[in-house]
């Protein structure tokens, strides 16, 4: 998704303006009003829009009869580093793309940082693309990001195959990303079974699974609730609505009152939140989680978000709660954008990995012939064309060993 | 039915021509009837010929020991192919306890009966109905798979398989290349019944196999009969490849033979010559299977009315009849190892005729036989 920060930026400071003139009041583009309590429901309201469950207003106060999730200073100051890594990663990352160094990117943070913290470290997490925050959250280094992200030799996500943003790992609990949308909803319904089947995680590990609202139209997504909801399984489906899919804006992607309102359909747990709040965020996620363990039934969380660089709610919290400080944010900002800065001039220096990796892992156990085939055709080409052929021997170089592994075997 | 005045005993003395209108009595059964294949000397309707069953391997032998001519000491019991396919789930659901079943209708037994008594065996949460999606039973499916569980699926008939294409296609294919072999889902298999049954007009009797040949990372495997539906489903299961199952559905009641009782498997990626030739050979799958053999007979020995049509020198032919029973990975070495003996080669199968998997076959076996070849390679398909 292309970003334009200079034009997101004006917009989202006119919509924040907007948002602090009414203490509670309502969301910008939605108009959903604004409440300060937790209020699950599973079933068809009355009148009116899904209301939004936001804990703080846009100065970072509490809002009136709103409760602070139970947060410590640890807790928090990892949210906050972590809300400001990715977006350093992001503004890096994102030029990089238009520099055509990188085929892809994009981001978004309370979300994702919020329900991070409200997941346990080793629930399985199903994403579309946008969650790179998850995996930071939970210990995956920058360098292992821009290995990806270049597609190199030390990309453990994926030996250099995919585009960029499509991380996974085991490691992390974090399944892989592919480039189609929604797929991975009724995937996380058949994860969030077999946790419930295996004594060991039964009761204790939830599948958590993340898409867009323009992800939300595809039919995947109603397979996936309705069998997450009717078999039933452990599976909390978040969907993250910043009101555009591309170029397409909510109104086209839908009539119905959001993700929310489909909720009640299926006869699950729903509830609708501010997504630029990290607080509500938690607080959400950490009780969607819980009913979530205690039914073994489907929950959703839909979290509205609206494009905006400058200000988080989060930030004057923990300013306010006496953890941070202006000096420490400075430092912070300087150290992660020099970090990031470094694994960056790394990644694009090393080599993708062996060319022969084109072949492995289609297959598990026997390798079948026509995969031999081919590699043995590429192969031949390569002893023919690889030294002569200058467009050739350039793109070789750019691989571990420059195809010896192919050329020797 | 005609009705008569006559008594019992006159009627014994009397030779009136009994003409049984089954449809009178009972309707035909939903998976069809194949009168060919109750016939067919090609099913293994002895307990010798059944454990002698080539290529098949026990669960509790492993290979290392010498091959043994004398087959001792194992059970087989009659089993259609629904009964078959059956026990192989029965064994599976035994042996892995991570093992489930799920699609629609199968907790009730199955509209083809293939999960007869498995929920009430194996209890609710193994063996399961799903709502009404295909593209859902898919993804539930690979779901399960990625966390290491063995997923065996139900698609109700192949022709409703497509909705379930871009979960097979591009996730279950694709899954272990895209991760760098951290995830796979080897631990699904989706089982669905194929082809034709005769009543079945556009969507009860397709055979997509041909769509999902160009799926890298799937397999494709089509049983012609019980013993060889046991045995490759469970190759199928344990296979460490997500594996498209294709049961022949007319075949369910029709094909009945021995089954060996035990835990065993047949090889996936492998052809078996059925009948062995010099002058031609006649590759196919499935259904086909008996349609070819009946053919070979109207061959040899054609009825008065065929006779003129068919020159006598053809009559003597030796036609090597293979069975393909995996599309993919396909038994190349087999089927060019044939040709090459015999330089001709007629593939049959039930799909239409353009672009399915004679096409890539043709094309393949061209490419490595063009100078043994003594006439191009035909194709004898669906319309």
């Amino acid at each position: 998704m292309i970003r334009f920060p200079s034009v997101s930026r004006r917009l989202s400071r006119n919509w924040v303006t907007r948002g602090l003139a009414s203490a509670a009041g309502n969301l910008p583009n939605s108009k959903s009003p604004i409440v300060a309590k937790l209020n699950f429901f599973n079933s068809v309201q009355s009148e009116g829009l899904i209301p939004t469950f936001r804990v703080l207003d846009g100065t970072g106060k509490l809002i009136d009869g709103a409760e602070l999730p139970e947060i410590d200073e640890k807790l928090s100051h990892k949210m906050y580093e972590n809300m400001q890594l990715l977006p350093t990663l992001d503004n890096i990352l994102y030029n990089v793309q238009r520099q055509g160094k990188i085929s892809f990117y994009h981001g978004e943070e309370a979300t994702i940082i919020g329900s991070a913290a409200a997941l346990a470290l080793d629930d399985e997490v199903l994403g579309q693309y946008r969650e790179m925050g998850v995996l930071l959250w939970r210990g995956f280094g920058i360098d292992d990001v821009m290995a990806q992200c270049f597609g190199n030799e030390e990309d453990t996500s994926g030996k250099g195959r995919q585009m960029p943003v499509h991380f996974g790992s085991t490691k992390h609990h974090f399944h892989t990303i592919s480039s189609p949308l929604a797929t991975q909803i009724p995937q996380a319904a058949g994860v969030g079974y077999a946790l419930r089947r295996a004594p060991n995680r039964r009761g204790r590990s939830i599948a958590a699974c993340y898409f867009g609202e323009g992800a939300a139209s595809e039919g995947d997504f109603h397979a996936g609730l309705l069998l997450a909801s009717t078999i039933p399984s452990p599976t909390l489906y978040i969907a993250r609505n910043n009101g555009f899919a591309i170029s397409t804006p909510s109104t086209e992607q839908f009539y119905g009152d959001g993700i929310a309102a489909r909720g009640p359909g299926y006869g699950i747990d729903t509830v609708r939140v501010d997504g630029n709040d990290v607080l509500a965020v938690l607080a959400a996620v950490r009780e969607g989680r819980r009913r979530c363990l205690e039914q073994g039934r489907a929950v959703l969380i839909e979290a509205m978000s609206y494009r905006q660089v400058a200000f988080r709610y989060s930030e004057r919290h923990h300013i306010d709660g006496g953890w941070w400080n202006a000096e420490a944010e400075e430092e912070l900002k300087v150290r992660l954008k020099a970090d990031v800065m470094k694994a960056f001039k790394r990644a694009d220096s090393i080599k993708r990995a062996e060319l022969g990796e084109l072949f492995t892992d289609v297959y598990g156990g026997e390798e079948p012939w026509n995969i031999k085939e081919q590699r043995e055709e590429l192969t031949g080409l390569l002893r023919k064309y690889g030294e002569v052929w200058e467009p050739w021997r350039t793109e070789l170089a750019k691989f571990k060993n420059n195809g010896q592994d192919l050329l020797k075997s | 039915m005609h009705t008569t005045r006559f008594s019992a005993r006159s009627l014994s003395r009397i030779s009136i021509p009994r003409r049984y209108n089954s449809t009178a009595v009972e309707p035909p059964p939903a998976g069809g009837h194949l009168p060919s294949v109750a016939t067919s000397e090609i099913l293994r309707t002895t307990r010798d010929s059944a454990l002698r069953t080539p290529g098949l391997a026990f669960a509790d032998e492993d290979g290392s020991g010498p091959s043994r001519p004398i087959v001792g000491g194992r059970e087989t019991r009659k089993m259609n192919t629904y009964q078959a396919v059956r026990d192989a789930m029965s064994i599976a659901l035994s042996r892995d306890d991570s093992a489930v079943v799920f699609g629609e209708d199968v907790a009730f037994g199955g509209v083809f009966r293939c999960t007869m008594g498995l929920a009430e065996e194996f209890g609710k949460e193994r063996v399961f109905n799903t709502p009404l999606t295909e593209q859902g039973i898919a993804g539930f499916g690979i779901g399960l798979a990625l966390m290491g569980h063995t997923a065996i699926a139900e698609i109700q008939f192949a022709d409703y398989i497509f909705p379930a294409f871009d979960q097979l296609v591009n996730e279950a294919a694709k899954i272990r290349y895209r991760s760098g072999g951290q995830y796979n889902v080897g631990g699904l298999t989706i089982r669905t019944p194929t082809m034709s049954v005769g009543h079945g007009g556009l969507y009860h009797s397709q055979s997509p196999e041909g769509f999902f040949m160009g799926a890298s990372g799937l397999k494709v495997v089509i049983p012609r009969s019980p013993i060889q539906a046991k045995g490759l489903l469970l190759g199928s299961i344990r296979d460490p490849n997500p594996v498209i199952f294709m049961e022949p559905k007319i075949l369910y009641r029709s094909a009945v033979e021995q089954v060996p009782v035990d835990d065993y498997e047949l090889p996936l990626g492998k052809a078996e010559v059925l009948i062995p030739g010099s002058d031609l050979t006649l590759l196919t799958w499935g259904t086909p299977v008996y349609h070819c053999e009946a053919a070979l007979h109207m061959l040899s020995s054609p009825s008065p009315s065929l006779e003129p049509l068919i020159p006598a020198s053809l009559r003597s032919a030796k036609v090597e009849l293979i069975d393909l029973r995996s599309i993919l990975p396909w038994d190349v070495e087999t089927v060019t190892e044939s040709v090459k003996r015999t330089g001709r080669l007629v593939i049959v199968h039930e799909a239409g005729m353009t672009a399915g998997v004679g096409a890539e076959i043709s094309a393949e076996v061209q490419k490595r036989c063009f100078l043994k070849l003594n006439a191009p390679v035909k194709r004898v398909t669906g319309w």
